[in-house]
């Protein structure tokens, strides 16, 4: 599903050069459920950018879905994220402005679709993380659980093959967490969800399928 | 994506408070502007209505110590045949003092079939007074002896419209209700702009001054030939001193006192341009700032809009469309107050000055908003969401 081939990442400045992802080559299966740990600053999330699309690697190749996205236009990466990539983030980068199935709908705005379309999948979603009883609600007016479940609303809404997590449960309690957890545990099994997740937490990163560790930006397992 | 733009908009009004307050006084300002210089733009389009060039103007005391009334017409018919003669001189007509950029006025009312009218420009002339300056008869005719001792005007074209519509005038009787106060209108002439290129006509009226006018009227109009220098000026100038013996006498050229009435309007109008032109600088430079702080506080919203499917390209179009959003929710503010002055009628200004005025004010607000937002746009487009999301 997800090819990294030799991947490395170097950031630049005037003086200093940084070489945050080291030659890192990874397969990731479709329906796989993986989890990347490791200490603060090793290049776990520059990793998860770079397989989102969000980030590009200084070398290296990525292919998903077969496709070899590295000559990718800002309009086609644009599109391939919206259709099969699903993003959640420790910090929920939910709209405070919006009401909670406004933020669901959000990636639909950037397909074709009817109002009604985008409304009935977004109350679908919400429904799935068990939110049918806060869809007017603003983020604001919910706890951080359930800002994160929105959050996994808005990842799933547009069906993606990818959900990429980055520490989605590192803002919340334990309890919370594993209310998160087992949503994508779910997602994974239910809907054959490929999920790449970013986390600190063993426990968390037990119960994937597979679990990689960097270290200084390089594969240490 | 449009409902998502103005919701969006709508929920961050209170955040917007500042963005939405710059554009409504921008607006008001513009509208103000905008209306002051269609008015002059439209009346300087008008035709002038009469002729300017040559024509002088002698303004002069009136020391003579004579009472009776024959006696003093005498004194004047022979200063008018004096003048006459002058080969430089073509026509010449005595004139109440309010001519043409005289910064005099006589205005009074009329009264048609119930219907009252005023202020309407008085003017008292003689019947060369027209072929002086020019003025172009639309209907009926002009003074001439069959008028002596008759109570007899002339009305202009505006005045025409506003009481009789596009029923011929001539022949209709206008005035107070008292049977003296009535008079006839024996013609129509066409709208002179007494008051400068940049102001209309207004409604006015021509009466013919009577044998007793010499006691109280102090101009005499002149339209020289082209001959008529500066020497001429100074001969002429001699001549007057020698016949109106005790009276301080002013020949004015009428295209100078033009020329400064038209200052009068030009001047106010340049300094009014120059200070809104300083606020709308100011007003740009706010609603950039402004724009320019709201894309750095949004940069989690960018960052977040381009991982889920946004281009570049669609960002900056986004934010542009915000701007223009809420400046159109202040535009309809300030159209709501702008529509008061044409359905009120302030000023007594035509309802189509204040609509052009309008329609270029929202046309001036929206490129402004567009120009203020375009490269906060394109900075916006330009942030990398990898980093965006990162910050939050």
């Amino acid at each position: 599903m997800i090819r990294l081939q030799n991947i490395e990442k170097v950031y630049r400045t005037d003086t200093v050069e940084t070489l945050a992802i080291n030659g890192i080559s990874l397969d990731i299966a479709k329906g796989e459920f993986l989890s990347i740990m490791g200490p603060s600053g090793c290049g776990k999330s520059t990793l998860l950018n770079i397989m989102g699309l969000l980030d590009e690697p200084s070398r290296g190749s990525i292919k998903i879905d077969d496709q070899d996205i590295t000559r990718f236009s800002d309009q086609q990466l644009a599109k391939f994220r919206n259709q099969k990539l699903g993003f959640i983030f420790q910090s929920y980068h939910l709209i405070n402005d919006l009401q909670v199935l406004d933020n669901v709908e959000l990636p639909l705005l950037y397909r074709s679709g009817s109002a009604k379309e985008r409304r009935e999948l977004a109350t679908e979603a919400l429904a799935k993380v068990g939110l049918s009883n806060r869809l007017k609600h603003f983020p604001t007016q919910l706890s951080g659980g359930q800002r994160q479940r929105v959050a996994i609303a808005r990842a799933i809404v547009g069906n993606p093959q990818i959900i990429l997590a980055d520490e989605p449960t590192g803002n919340l309690d334990s309890a919370m967490g594993n209310e998160i957890m087992d949503i994508l545990i779910n997602l994974n099994k239910n809907d054959g969800t490929t999920i790449v997740m970013v986390t600190h937490d063993e426990n968390m990163a037990h119960k994937t399928h597979r679990l990689v560790r960097l270290f200084d930006g390089s594969q240490v397992q | 994506m449009f409902k998502h733009l103005f919701k969006l908009s709508w929920n961050k009004r209170k955040q917007n408070f500042l963005f939405l307050s710059e554009i409504l006084v921008s607006f008001m300002v513009i509208f103000a502007v905008f209306s002051l210089l269609t008015f002059y733009y439209l009346n300087y389009t008008l035709p002038k209505g009469f002729e300017s060039e040559r024509v002088w103007s002698i303004a002069y005391s009136r020391n003579v110590k004579i009472n009776d009334n024959d006696s003093l017409r005498m004194y004047y018919e022979n200063i008018r045949r004096t003048l006459k003669a002058v080969p430089e001189i073509e026509e010449l007509s005595f004139s109440s003092s309010n001519f043409p950029y005289s910064n005099s006025h006589s205005t009074t009312g009329f009264t048609y079939k119930g219907k009252e009218m005023s202020p309407i420009n008085n003017y008292s002339v003689e019947d060369d007074y027209n072929k002086v300056l020019g003025i172009k008869l639309l209907e009926g005719r002009w003074f001439n002896k069959e008028d002596l001792n008759q109570k007899s005007v002339v009305i202009n074209q505006t005045l025409k419209q506003a009481m009789f519509g596009d029923e011929p005038a001539a022949g209709k009787i206008v005035g107070a209700d008292k049977e003296e106060d009535k008079w006839k209108v024996i013609g129509v002439v066409a709208d002179v702009k007494a008051e400068g290129d940049f102001w209309p006509a207004g409604k006015s009226f021509y009466k013919r001054l009577d044998t007793g006018s010499f006691k109280w009227v102090g101009d005499i109009l002149l339209k020289v030939s082209p001959k008529a220098d500066a020497a001429f000026e100074s001969r002429l100038n001699k001549l007057l001193a020698r016949m109106i013996q005790n009276s301080n006498t002013e020949i004015r050229h009428m295209e100078d006192t033009r020329e400064s009435k038209n200052s009068d309007t030009i001047i106010p109008m340049i300094i009014c341009i120059t200070i809104a032109g300083f606020l709308i600088i100011n007003v740009a430079l706010g609603l950039f700032g402004v724009l320019w702080y709201n894309i750095n506080q949004r940069r989690g919203e960018i960052g977040l809009r381009r991982a889920i499917g946004a281009t570049g390209s669609s960002v900056s179009f986004q934010l542009v469309s915000e701007s223009l959003m809420l400046a159109t929710l202040s535009i309809i503010v300030g159209s709501f107050f702008a529509l008061q002055f044409p359905l009120l009628n302030v000023f007594n200004v035509a309802a189509s000055v204040y609509i052009i005025a309008l329609l270029l004010s929202i046309a001036f607000i929206y490129l402004l908003v567009i120009l203020c937002s375009l490269y906060p746009g394109k900075q916006a487009a330009a942030i990398r969401p990898a980093i965006a999301l990162h910050e939050e």
